[in-house]
């Protein structure tokens, strides 16, 4: 199964505010480590994991980007041709999911696909200083058409399965995906017929 | 069954006596052999009779005893005996052969005539009488012992060819089939029809062997039972052998008579399957009579040896003759077919009862009373003159748009419609579905066929084949370029004049219409343009030569850049223009949102109007010559633009917007470097009026005009930043190009003052030398005057310590020389200026030396940390505008570097650049600041605020991730300086892009240029198309739908095809040529002459139908609104056509009481069928079909079935 051939490359993007735990999930999911002494980013990040899923494998190239205000200015140019988007708020801070509204502003406003698919992800889970009740987190997402999901970059819980999920989501969407080598098939309307040999009519 | 005798084994055939069997005893000709399907006990000769064709060849009926004796192939030594059947049903006679020694004998003889027999007949046509069908069979005792011949030599062409037949059929498991229920009503036409092909060879000759049938999804789920397999119990059987067979129910069903389009054979006969046997190769009609009935005695040996119900046909004559001729073989009784044609109707046949005479004829039944004929009449009408109507509707004048000089807007806008009526002519087909023979009467002189009377009526609409659709016409012609390899060089090279002498007075006569001689009036800087003419490299084009006339150039570029044009002549145009262009239909949410559906540019931009114009140049200006030529000016107007400062018009202000085309992308990042340049240049006034002594060591007359354009830099500034301000806040709308053509007007006139007012202070060259000097000085990212003023206002707001900004200069002059000095440390570098500027920084760390500079606003009310200070967001620099094409190399560059942590590290390296800038900004703004304050600022989530700090007294640490030691924020933080935005190294370098933009677009072949317009001229075509349909027929919208739907998606895929724009243009014309039918059809039943609102909607209805239907049926016939309608329409015409007589006669106007109202009828149309007993009175009784078209003057044609009984004859 290990060698079959990669379906195709997806491209993912992880967007919320700053330090909510983007760089971490991302960090969880791919080298299953997690690094309390990871950098802040800058611009943006990128990762690469392949994944199998429904029994096709997808390359996954993830572009994590940084949260700061200052660089919202330079990392929507990199939505472009993105098939999903992961947005990821701070169970354990309010303000970080305040702001989601902003962060799907901005998908709206510089993905190129209109279908992607998005991911809502409330992170931090493992902490008890809760702020975002589970309730909340789920009512957003059905409000904003999302998959949802609860997780921890520290405890590794829910990672692995709202990356499958959302990969899953994108290859049962065929128009997001597939390259579309297929022509343009005219529908010719009228009067071209397969079966008279030219003689359609009697006069 | 009865067995053969022999049992031959050959692998290729069966039988064994043939044609050479038949040439022996010419009563013999038309029996066939067959070998049973293997009862090895039992060998036998059969043969088999076929139907005579036509009476004229049918030999009188022998009794079976003068048969036997004339049948058998060597009578005298082998004498045969009748074998009268061992089964009801069977109709095969058999020779019995007794000793072996006769039969080797006769294989002898055989096969020696055999070889011989078959060259001649095959390749010169053998004579008639050889073949003449003999309907006695013959027949011959059997019950002797095995004989088997196991024979591979001596297998013919002949027996290769019936035996491929045979397998043909079992292939296609045509074979055995049980009978189909007849097809539903009007499925012939509309159902889907599907064919397979073998082809097989007769000798030399190669036919094409085709089956040809209705697919029947109504009987698929049950096609378990309608087709039960044949070896099933014998109750099915029972029920199948009451069924019809299928030929047979075809035949007398009446659903499907006068289908409005399908195959011939299937319209005559009106056979939902059939197999279709041609001659491969047009040139090879099978014309003589005698290899007609070789080829069908064999498609009977087939047929009877396959036990396959299907009917066979083999075509005969020249294929457009439509003759055919064929056989079918049922359990007990089987079916000839027989197409007459003639080129006229013989008088006497054509009418119903002539008709009606040729079909009892050719039935010759005996039995009494004859049974009934069925009658089934359609008259075929046609109207070629509408009364109402001409086209073209508005003729369009396509003569010459561009010669006179009627004004741009015959540029912009493509042409659309049919230059030709797209519909030709209406038939009114007028049906008696179903009528006895004595029910009605039609003869040479009385007729009850009247049309007003038929209970059907329905309408056909010939289109014309190609209406010479102007859109697409255009659309394909220039879609064309795209495959041309020439460059814009290879295409003009005689134009181009290569001495740059020339250029002063010989530059490019349209160009310089445009620019110099305008631009002097527009912008009055007549020096100027000499100048930029030399400075830039125009290419000049030599007058006369050119594909594109100066006149119709000049009319092109105004038309492109309108904001070139002299501004009271460009009023009255917009005005009049904005008042023509609004399409309010029900489109107009449509139009709206397709910039948004296509990745092409906002609605009215440079770009559409710049493809309109090639469409149209490539039409009527030279073809690609002439869009060579215009691209090479537009190339030239943009590198002018960029070196003048001037604002490309109709373009959107911002940054590449990534949702629109490369190329507007690209015309996007021009602007941005345009505007950037302008803003650059403007502060660099401001500096060497205050760095006044530097700039005079270098050049003290350019220290003159410095402090001339010091002098003029408030109004100046003030231009701008109007400027600046209205694009910032212009929305997408499309009406933003035209304000911005007003704002660039009026800041051209602000510039022309200027200038002006400088040469009036008598230096009036200086304006261009300070413009090519100015690149050399781009190294600085400015932040325009308003900066300044912002901090100045903030500072008084504050203290209004004025002191402060004297000091500032001061400081200025030193930060000048820092940044020189820094300068010269860069070695080339650009991007990671981080770690170049963290070699002597240290000492900028923190400091409080210097005095704030480059503050954009208060953050709040924090105050730095370490003082009383408010912390203060710095101005600046704006991020780098990008194209998508750099945005991918940029992605590429960084996901080539990986995924590991050194990657990681370098990743975050290449985009610190921002970072730092920003650092540097903020410690110039905030003297005595910290990291913590910049990260209060930057990354607040970073700050930690402890429990007890308060607003007054901030208490808190960064975050763990900011602590680390050597993380980039803290090395980005130690290694800035304190340096304001507009004095630091500028992030995005508008030269550097600027020529890569110019590059880009002068590099680009005419088919490039082509690929590059396709989403555009989508867009246009589409926006062209929506405005001119009106015609709310539901099948035109859907079109344009799916128009719209296809186009997305195409010109959303990343990587262009032109292939998948030419489909579209396809379907573009498609359209095109379906909104000029609706629009023609329109016109020609205008419901204004149906009175009702119930009427009027059928009439909508009924064109719409016309559109998508081939034939229409007529609501309620001659009776209903449209029926109504279409009497009229033929009325009129009617009179129309009698008048001309009248008058030309004198006749009084009474006459036209006499004109009929419907012409004759173009074709007529009889189906007869009746069943009855053939041949013979006891036979069963069997149906019979003829049908008859007479299409007037032009043919006459009986195809007749004829069924007999082939066990009681
Ligand atoms: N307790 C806890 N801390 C986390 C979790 N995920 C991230 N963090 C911490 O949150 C901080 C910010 O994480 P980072 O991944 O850099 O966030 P980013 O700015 O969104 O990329 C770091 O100090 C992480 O150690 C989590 O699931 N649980
Ligand atoms: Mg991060």
């Amino acid at each position: 199964m290990g060698d079959t051939e990669v379906l195709t490359t997806l491209k993912i993007l992880i967007i919320g505010e700053s330090s909510v735990g983007k760089s971490s999930l991302l960090l969880r999911f791919t080298d299953d480590t997690f690094d309390p002494e990871q950098a802040a980013t800058i611009g943006v990040d990128f990762k690469v994991k392949t994944l199998q899923v429904d029994g096709n494998r997808a390359k996954l190239a993830i572009w994590d980007t940084a949260g700061q205000e200052r660089f919202r200015t330079l990392t929507p140019s990199y939505y472009r041709g993105a098939q999903g988007a992961i947005l990821v708020y701070d169970v354990t801070n309010r303000a970080s999911f305040q702001k989601l509204d902003v962060w799907l502003n901005e998908l709206e406003t510089f993905s190129t696909k209109h279908d992607l698919i998005k991911m809502l992800v409330g992170n931090k889970i493992d902490q008890e200083n809760r702020e975002v009740s589970k309730e909340d987190g789920l009512k957003f997402a059905r409000k904003h058409h999302m998959l949802f999901i609860e997780a921890s970059a520290k405890t590794r819980e829910g990672v692995q399965c709202a990356f499958e999920e959302l990969v899953e989501k994108i290859i049962q969407t065929p128009g997001l995906w597939e390259t579309s080598n297929r022509g343009v098939d005219i529908s010719q309307g009228g009067q071209a017929a397969s079966a008279c040999q030219g003689y359609c009519a009697v006069i | 069954m009865l067995r053969s005798k022999r049992k031959s084994k050959s692998p290729y055939a069966r039988p064994n006596a043939h044609p050479a069997l038949r040439a022996l005893n010419p009563a013999t000709t038309a029996t066939q052999t067959q070998a049973g399907p293997s009862r090895p006990t039992q060998a036998a000769v059969q043969f088999v009779s076929t139907q005579p064709q036509n009476q004229e060849h049918q030999l009188p009926v022998d009794d079976p005893t003068t048969s036997e004796q004339t049948a058998v192939p060597l009578p005298s030594i082998a004498p045969s005996i009748p074998l009268s059947t061992s089964g009801p049903n069977t109709t095969v006679w058999i020779i019995a052969i007794y000793t072996p020694f006769y039969i080797a004998l006769y294989t002898l003889k055989l096969c020696m005539l055999k070889e011989t027999l078959h060259t001649t007949s095959i390749l010169f046509g053998l004579d008639v009488q050889f073949f003449s069908r003999k309907q006695t069979p013959m027949a011959a005792d059997e019950d002797a012992d095995v004989f088997e011949i196991t024979d591979f030599t001596t297998a013919s062409d002949w027996e290769r060819y019936v035996a491929r037949l045979e397998e043909v059929l079992h292939e296609w498991k045509l074979v055995n089939s049980n009978p189909l229920p007849p097809a539903p009503r009007g499925s012939l036409s509309t159902g889907k029809w599907h064919e397979k092909k073998e082809s097989i060879s007769f000798a030399d000759f190669s036919f094409l062997v085709t089956y040809k049938y209705l697919e029947r999804d109504d009987i698929q789920k049950s096609g378990e039972e309608s087709r039960p397999s044949p070896d099933d119990e014998s109750e099915e059987k029972e029920s199948s052998e009451e069924a019809l067979p299928t030929v047979m129910a075809d035949m007398m069903s009446l659903d499907n008579d006068f289908p409005s389009k399908s195959h011939c054979l299937s319209r005559w006969f009106g056979l939902q399957e059939f197999v279709v046997i041609t001659p491969s190769q047009s040139s090879a009609a099978i014309e003589s009579e005698s290899r007609i009935k070789i080829l069908l005695s064999s498609v009977s040996i087939a047929l009877n040896n396959t036990g396959s119900p299907v009917p066979v046909f083999i075509q005969i004559q020249q294929y457009w003759r439509q003759m055919f001729s064929g056989a079918c073989v049922l359990p007990g009784s089987s079916i000839d077919f027989d197409v007459i044609h003639l080129k006229t109707a013989p008088p006497q046949y054509s009418h119903l009862s002539g008709l009606l005479d040729v079909f009892k004829a050719k039935m010759a039944t005996q039995v009494m009373p004859r049974p009934t004929v069925m009658v089934a009449v359609r008259f075929t009408y046609i109207l070629t003159e509408w009364h109402n109507s001409t086209w073209p509707q508005e003729p369009p004048d396509f003569s010459s748009p561009m010669e006179d000089e009627v004004g741009c807007s015959d540029f912009g806008n493509l042409p659309f419609g049919a230059s030709e009526d797209p519909v030709s002519e209406m038939q009114l087909a007028c049906t008696w579905p179903s009528l006895s023979e004595d029910m009605i009467v039609e003869n040479q002189n009385y007729s009850d066929l009247d049309p007003m009377q038929a209970p059907q009526w329905a309408v056909r609409i010939i289109m014309t084949e190609d209406p010479n659709c102007l859109l697409g016409k255009y659309l394909s012609e220039f879609l064309k370029i795209s495959h041309r390899k020439e460059t814009v060089e290879d295409l003009l090279w005689n134009l181009l004049s290569k001495e740059d002498d020339d250029q002063t007075g010989d530059i490019s006569q349209a160009l310089q219409k445009l620019t110099e001689p305008k631009v002097a009036k527009m912008y009055n800087i007549p020096s100027l343009s000499n100048v930029v003419h030399s400075a830039s490299s125009r290419l000049a084009i030599k007058p006369g030569q050119a594909p594109i006339n100066g006149d119709t150039l000049t009319t092109l570029l105004e038309f492109l850049f309108p904001d070139a044009k002299p501004v009271s002549e460009k009023t009255d145009k917009d005005e009049s223009e904005t008042e023509s262009d609004k399409p309010s239909t029900k489109y107009s949410s449509i139009i709206e949102d397709l910039s948004k559906h296509l990745k092409s540019a906002p609605d009215d931009s440079l770009l559409h109007n710049l493809v309109t114009a090639l469409v149209m140049v490539n039409m009527h200006h030279g073809g690609i010559r002439g869009v060579a030529q215009l691209w090479q000016e537009f190339v030239l107007e943009m590198r002018y633009r960029w070196e003048n400062k001037f604002l490309i018009s109709g373009i959107n202000p911002g940054s590449p917007n990534l949702g629109t085309c490369l190329l507007y992308q690209k015309l996007q990042m021009l602007n941005c470097c345009i505007e950037r340049k302008i803003k650059r240049e403007q502060l660099y006034k401001g500096y060497t009026g205050q760095s006044l002594e530097e700039q005079k060591d270098s050049d003290s007359e350019e220290a003159v005009s410095s402090q001339l354009t010091t002098s003029d830099s408030e109004p100046c500034a003030a231009s701008e930043e109007e400027q600046s301000k209205e694009s910032g806040s212009s929305g997408t709308t499309a009406t933003v190009s035209k304000e911005s053509t007003d704002r660039l007007q009026q800041s051209r006139k602000e510039q022309q003052k200027q200038t002006s007012r400088k040469e009036k202070e008598g230096i009036p060259a200086k304006r261009p030398h300070l413009d090519s000097s100015s690149d050399d000085d781009d190294e600085f990212f400015e932040c325009e005057d308003e900066d300044k003023e912002k901090d100045e206002e903030e500072e008084n707001e504050e203290d209004g310590e004025e002191e402060e900004e004297e000091d500032n200069e001061e400081d200025e002059e030193m930060e000048v020389e820092t940044i020189k000095a820094k300068e010269t440390t860069t070695p080339e570098g650009e991007e990671v200026s981080m770690e170049v500027s963290g070699t002597s920084s240290s000492s900028y760390m923190d400091s409080i030396t210097h005095k704030p500079e480059g503050r954009l606003a208060k953050s709040g009310d924090l105050k730095l940390l370490n003082s009383e200070e408010p912390l203060y967001i710095p101005i600046t620099q704006d991020p780098s505008p990008m194209t998508e094409d750099m945005l991918e190399e940029h992605a590429e560059v960084l996901a080539r570097l990986g995924t590991s942590s050194e990657g990681a590290q370098l990743r975050a390296r290449m985009q610190s650049a921002c970072l730092v800038s920003d650092m540097e900004s903020f410690k110039a703004a905030n003297p005595g600041c910290t990291i913590e304050d910049f990260v209060r600022w930057y990354s607040p989530r970073d700050w930690i605020e402890e429990d007890e700090s308060t607003k007054e007294n901030p208490i808190g640490h960064l975050s763990t991730r900011m602590q680390i030691p050597g993380n980039i924020w803290s090395e980005a933080w130690q290694s800035a300086k304190p340096v304001p935005a507009r004095r630091q190294k500028r992030l995005f370098d508008d030269t550097k892009e600027a020529e890569k933009v110019l590059h880009f677009l002068s590099a680009m072949k005419p088919a490039d240029v082509v690929v590059h317009l396709l989403p555009l001229l989508l867009h246009s075509s589409i926006v062209n198309i929506i405005s001119n349909e009106d015609s709310d027929v539901p099948k035109v919208k859907e079109m344009i739908e799916h128009l719209i739907s296809k186009s997305s998606m195409v010109t959303r895929t990343p990587h262009q095809h032109v292939r998948r724009y030419e489909d579209l243009v396809k379907l573009i014309t498609l359209t095109e040529t379906l909104i000029a039918r609706a629009t023609s059809l329109k016109a020609k039943f205008p419901s204004s002459l149906v009175e009702s609102s119930s009427g009027k909607e059928e009439v909508e209805k009924f064109i719409s139908d016309l559109l998508h239907i081939n034939e229409v049926p007529i609501n309620g016939g001659p009776t209903g609104p449209v029926g109504n309608m279409i009497h009229k329409l033929f009325v009129a015409a009617q009179r129309d056509l009698h008048m001309v007589m009248d008058d030309e006669e004198n006749k009084e106007e009474t006459s036209s009481n006499t004109v009929p109202d419907f012409p004759r009828p173009s074709a007529r149309e009889y189906i007869l069928r009746t069943a009855a007993p053939r041949p013979a009175p006891y036979s069963k009784s069997l149906p019979h079909k003829m049908t008859c078209s007479i299409i007037e003057g032009h043919e006459f044609r009986l195809a007749g079935a004829f069924a007999s009984d082939t066990i009681f004859q």
